[in-house]
């Protein structure tokens, strides 16, 4: 860390002499210091998981939720700040209400990550603030077929095949690049993604956690909604059973 | 009489006064610096909603016209609107507030989505919502013209008591059936009509119906509700022989394409004074 | 003359009228240590006849029953908002408000819409903190004086003079050397609650379909008896010691 003590990483305004902003790149280690969260972008839909921290036994199990619903077809998962999550999640909820209010039809995702890409990044302007110590991956499936996108600290966003953020994600990133996003269904996405959440997790094993999917495709009827029991079960037989088969 | 052409107001063009040269104390009034135009009359109307009880719901139907005035201006306009798996909306009375109205309930129904609690609106409450929002816009003298009709069944939930410890929840089938209107009146009955309905088929549906909303089958309910609406076509001048019908059961809701009724007017040659007939 | 330009010029618009009278009619009587509130339970607006049970009497509190006549629509929003003020005063005091203070509660309330005003008239009935029954009458901008008995809405004209005459006795005499009663029992109140009732039904076109008649006892009232094996009698009392309140339900006719 070799901008502590020198006085460039005090305030979200104020560049070092190599043209970083190192509040930035601290809330960049807020995202690092997370459960995994991924996103598939594959066939015909959206699977978001996440690995759910679990930071005492005395928690309601699901009642702490990480993916969160936007819109009917938009789902949001974050990882950093739960807090700010939440935050960036309401915000996202009003641009969305706003875009129907105007079009009185559902947003286009595009449009809302823009949106929120500019908010984010004006909380990196001023030094009476702190940036957003979370990223945020966004999906949702229109007429113009699935589309994922994360957010980052900064306020940038890219659109994406597959994503992951927070402590996995360099596992994650090279297991969703051995898959063929393009090919797969939804639910041997639901699959893959508890797969590559239990296998991310085992560098942080004494840990609980707990394994959270959501998804938006045809099988959701074009919602986003938490995967159904039945197979939210599957995928963590499975996903364990892999485990064992690995390396 | 004001002879002061400043004061006769203006449109919006700047026709008069155009760079603003009058002192601010006397410069020329807008047309709409009166203030907001509130609703005072509907314009594009729709006219009766029916709806009943039966054995295994609510049936409700409403014809697709919206009218301007006395004239067949719409006549593919769905005036039954679901909200949500379980309720249905039916509007009479001005169509470009039933349409905001519907996107209010989109945008409620969406919120609920969001908040992911497991909690879905009943019938019920967006009743209650759609009474409140009625009356506070009453109240502002702005109102929203329509007379609605909301339908649903919802599955209420009741907690076994034998375990309350992991209370399974034991399904309760409720009908709900009820009026709101632009004055925020409401009410409930096991037969509900809107409009000229109120007057032509709601006698004919209490005869139909009271007492028998427990034994009343679908295809019964619909032969009721033909008959009703065929009366109102013949006899309802803003009215039109195309219809819809939706169904609200414990499958969930069920809107009907439009149909077209079968009406015959052959008995019009023998009355005078109407048809070919030429004294 | 600015104005008369206007008024010349602009199309006389019919405006919206934001009120409506949805008709039936409202009772109450109060006893020694008991209060009747009644009122049917048809709504109707015009000769449309809008529901055969829209509820008009309402219970606030184990001592407390409120009847509101006139703009449903505003009756029902009174009735919320009264009934929203009591849980406030509830959560406050740890206890029921008393009758007195819930009357002058809607005075309050009425008057603060007093250029807007609830088009409703309110009757309240129940048991006054020594014990005694009460009636506290209202009009709608919340003028208020407590009797023994009030009729109001689309009969009032009819049952109030019956009620005149029967509990005030008013145009009788006493017999030589006897005296009017002060308060009646409840077995002489509750068939002139009901011939109020059948008799408005009869007379009254805005007056019909169902009856619901709210009894409010103080503890330990002689009144209890009797009224509990009536036919369509059901206890609605809220907490175990102190006053209890019944509701007695009757057809009236439909037509």
């Amino acid at each position: 860390m070799t901008s502590i003590g020198t006085g460039y990483d005090l305030s979200a305004s104020t560049y070092s002499p190599d043209g970083r902003i190192f509040q930035i790149e601290y809330a960049g280690k807020a995202v690092e210091n997370s459960g995994t969260v991924i996103g598939l972008k594959v066939k015909d839909g959206i699977v978001l998981a996440v690995e759910n921290l679990i930071h005492s036994k005395l928690l309601v199990p699901e009642a702490n939720r990480r993916i969160q619903t936007v819109d009917r077809h938009i789902g949001l998962a974050t990882a950093g700040f739960l807090a700010d999550g939440r935050q960036i999640a309401n915000r996202a909820r009003d641009e969305c209400a706003s875009q129907r209010d105007l079009f009185s039809r559902g947003p286009e995702l595009k449009t809302i990550v823009n949106r929120l890409g500019l908010y984010v990044q004006a909380y990196t302007l001023y030094s009476s603030v702190r940036p957003f110590g979370i990223s945020t991956i966004l999906g949702t499936v229109d007429k113009n077929g699935p589309s994922l996108h994360v957010i980052e600290p900064s306020g940038v966003s890219f659109g994406y095949h597959g994503a992951a953020i927070g402590k996995g994600r360099q596992l994650a990133k090279t297991e969703l690049e051995k898959l063929k996003l393009s090919e797969l269904s939804m639910s041997e996405a639901v699959l893959e993604a508890a797969r590559i959440i239990y296998l991310v997790h085992e560098d942080a094993k004494e840990k609980d956690f707990e394994l959270e999917v959501s998804w938006i495709g045809p099988e959701s009827n074009f919602t986003h909604v938490h995967v159904p029991n039945e197979l939210y079960k599957e995928a963590c037989t499975k996903a364990k059973a892999a485990l064992e088969t690995f390396d | 009489m004001d002879h002061f052409p400043s004061n006769w107001g203006r449109p919006r063009n700047d026709a008069i006064d155009q760079y603003a040269t009058y002192p601010i104390h006397s410069r020329p009034k807008d047309s709409f610096a009166e203030g907001v135009q509130r609703t005072q009359q509907p314009i594009v109307t729709g006219t009766s909603v029916l709806a009943f009880k039966f054995k295994d719901g609510i049936m409700m139907a409403a014809d697709t016209l919206a009218s301007y005035g006395s004239l067949a201006r719409f006549k593919d306009v769905q005036r039954l609107h679901a909200v949500g798996n379980h309720t249905v909306v039916g509007a009479g009375g001005d169509m470009s507030d039933f349409q905001y109205i519907q996107n209010l309930l989109e945008q409620l129904i969406v919120d609920e989505i969001s908040a992911q609690d497991h909690h879905t609106l009943s019938p019920a409450e967006i009743h209650e919502y759609l009474s409140q929002v009625m009356y506070a816009r009453r109240s502002k003298i702005d109102p929203l013209w329509n007379s609605l009709l909301v339908g649903g069944f919802k599955d209420g939930e009741k907690y076994q008591p034998s375990n309350p410890r992991r209370p399974l929840p034991l399904t309760v089938y409720l009908r709900f059936l009820a009026y709101v209107d632009l004055l925020g009146t409401t009410y409930s009955a096991s037969t509900l009509a809107t409009g000229y309905g109120a007057h032509i088929a709601q006698p004919l549906l209490r005869k139909a119906v009271e007492s028998r909303e427990e034994i009343l089958t679908e295809e019964q309910a619909l032969k009721i509700m033909e008959a009703c609406m065929k009366v109102l076509f013949y006899r309802d001048a803003r009215s039109l022989n195309k219809y819809q019908v939706a169904t609200i059961t414990k499958d969930g809701v069920k809107i009907s394409d439009s149909k077209t009724l079968d009406t015959s007017w052959s008995f019009a040659e023998n009355i005078r004074g109407y048809g070919a007939q030429t004294q | 003359m600015p104005g008369s330009m206007v008024a010349m010029t602009q199309p006389v618009q019919q405006s919206f009228n934001p009120y409506t009278e949805n008709g039936g009619t409202i009772l109450a009587i109060a006893g020694s240590d008991f209060s009747v509130i009644a009122g049917d339970t048809r709504q109707s607006e015009g000769y449309s006849i809008q529901t055969r049970y829209a509820p008009k009497v309402f219970r606030l509190t184990d001592k407390a029953v409120l009847a509101v006549n006139g703009f449903a629509a505003d009756g029902n929003m009174f009735v919320k908002k009264v009934k929203q003020r009591l849980e406030w005063y509830r959560h406050a005091h740890a206890k029921d408000m008393p009758i007195r203070a819930i009357a002058r509660l809607i005075q309050t309330m009425l008057y603060a819409r007093r250029f807007f005003p609830y088009y409703v008239y309110n009757i309240l009935g129940g048991i006054e903190e020594d014990g005694t029954g009460a009636v506290y009458s209202f009009d709608p901008v919340g003028s208020y004086e407590r009797e023994t008995c009030r009729a109001a809405g689309a009969a009032q004209s009819l049952v109030q003079p019956f009620l005149d005459n029967q509990i005030y006795f008013k145009n009788q005499t006493p017999a030589a050397g006897t005296q009017f009663p002060q308060h009646l029992p409840l077995t002489s109140v509750l068939p002139l609650v009901i011939d109020s009732f059948t008799s408005a039904t009869e007379r009254h076109i805005e007056v019909g379909d169902g009856l619901e008649i709210y009894v409010v006892v103080a503890s330990g009232s002689t009144s209890l008896q009797g009224l509990q094996n009536l036919r369509g009698v059901q206890e609605v009392t809220g907490t175990t010691d102190g006053e209890r309140v019944f509701v007695i339900r009757r057809e009236l006719k439909k037509d």
